[in-house]
């Protein structure tokens, strides 16, 4: 999988390594700003009222 | 690595002269021949292992998520709103400071402190339980009683991210003191006695100066034959909020109902099994004046 993205980034090393850099920022950026809200109300440590 | 990540680097002796590297080419055993490369199953197990690897890393990006993002955010909010119900409470002239009798969803409405937990531990108290609310900070469950009326002041907080005002909430021992702040008073509840404290807590523990107004609920009235300090419940016992706590159904009229606190949140910490309930009694209350604050309190009961 990563050498697959490697292989297919375009550019010489120097690039590839920003291009990579960029990508990884862009999925952590996704899963805190998107997916992790979303799934953490689905998970126990959030409840904490009595009803 | 254009072509392959799977290659093993070729060997390389560091070359310090021209004998030197003659010798050492001779020397350096044959390479190994270049794997088979593109069988499927190859390509299939690495590919599983990729995604293993890469799902681990994503747990671990979540537990940086919830134990230190969320605590961002929240201090943002929390922020915002005590910064807010500051100015609320010094934009109202003095007179005129009374509780917000029936404050809207979200919105701060009190400051809690819990001198135990250090003099800089303080939350505004938001009206309603739901994730909004518990976000900014604890939040005041809306069907219970406003800070220093007879009944119960039921509080929930996280005990786990999102500035996780509970998180201690297990080291509170009896007499420990809670002080609720209102636009016009300072309302200070002590925890408690304990369970297995009430037994003989005249003389001992309820000796200390500390918890001079605080006894075993169950001396007065039999109705709070259950309320302790400390109780682990199931999340189902909503009733631990209710005016007389565990009595679904209140037994008592208002006017002989205790003043009491009460904190929910989450337990075991990082579970939702069950909810820690903190109890508190009403000890005193002092009406705010200008020019005192919460330090000249603290010296005031005795936790400075």
């Amino acid at each position: 999988m990563y050498g697959w993205i490697w292989r297919h980034l375009p550019g010489p090393v120097a690039l590839r390594v920003v291009e990579a850099i960029v990508l990884v920022a862009a999925v952590v950026a996704l899963l805190m700003l998107v997916v992790f809200p979303w799934v953490e109300p689905l998970l126990p440590f959030n409840d904490v009222s009595v009803q | 690595m254009s072509t392959s990540d799977e290659e093993p680097p070729a060997a390389r002796v560091p070359a310090t002269g021209a004998e030197s590297s003659a010798v050492s080419a001779a020397d350096r055993p044959p390479a190994p021949p270049p794997r088979p490369r593109g069988g499927k199953v190859r390509t299939a197990v690495r590919g599983f292992g990729e995604v293993l690897i890469t799902l681990g890393l994503v747990l671990l990006l979540f537990v940086v998520y919830e134990l230190y993002v969320t605590n961002w955010k929240s201090g943002r909010l929390q922020n915002e709103a005590s910064a807010q119900l500051e100015q609320e409470w010094r934009s109202a002239p003095q007179g005129d400071r009374e509780l917000h009798v029936d404050p809207a969803d979200g919105q701060a409405f009190a400051r809690m402190y819990i001198p135990t937990f250090g003099v800089d531990w303080s939350f505004t108290v938001q009206e309603g339980v739901g994730p909004d609310a518990l976000e900014i900070g604890p939040g005041h469950y809306k069907n219970t009683e406003m800070p220093g009326q007879p009944g119960n002041v039921g509080i929930a907080g996280h005990r786990v991210g999102k500035g996780a005002p509970f998180n201690d909430l297990d080291l509170l021992n009896s007499c420990d003191p809670v002080v609720i702040e209102t636009g016009d008073s300072f309302y200070v509840y002590r925890v408690l006695p304990m369970r297995d404290e009430v037994d003989g807590w005249a003389d001992g523990k309820g000796r200390q100066q500390r918890c001079a107004n605080v006894a075993p609920l169950q001396d007065k009235q039999h109705a709070y034959d259950e309320t302790f300090g400390r109780r682990i419940v199931l999340p189902d016992r909503g009733d631990a909020v209710a005016p007389v706590p565990y009595k679904a159904r209140n037994p008592l009229p208002k006017a002989s109902q205790a003043s009491l606190l009460t904190l929910t949140t989450c337990h075991p910490q990082f579970s939702d099994a069950e909810r820690m309930i903190i109890h508190g009694v009403l000890t005193n209350q002092y009406k705010k004046s200008e020019g005192t604050g919460y330090d000249d309190l603290l010296a005031e009961i005795g936790e400075a």
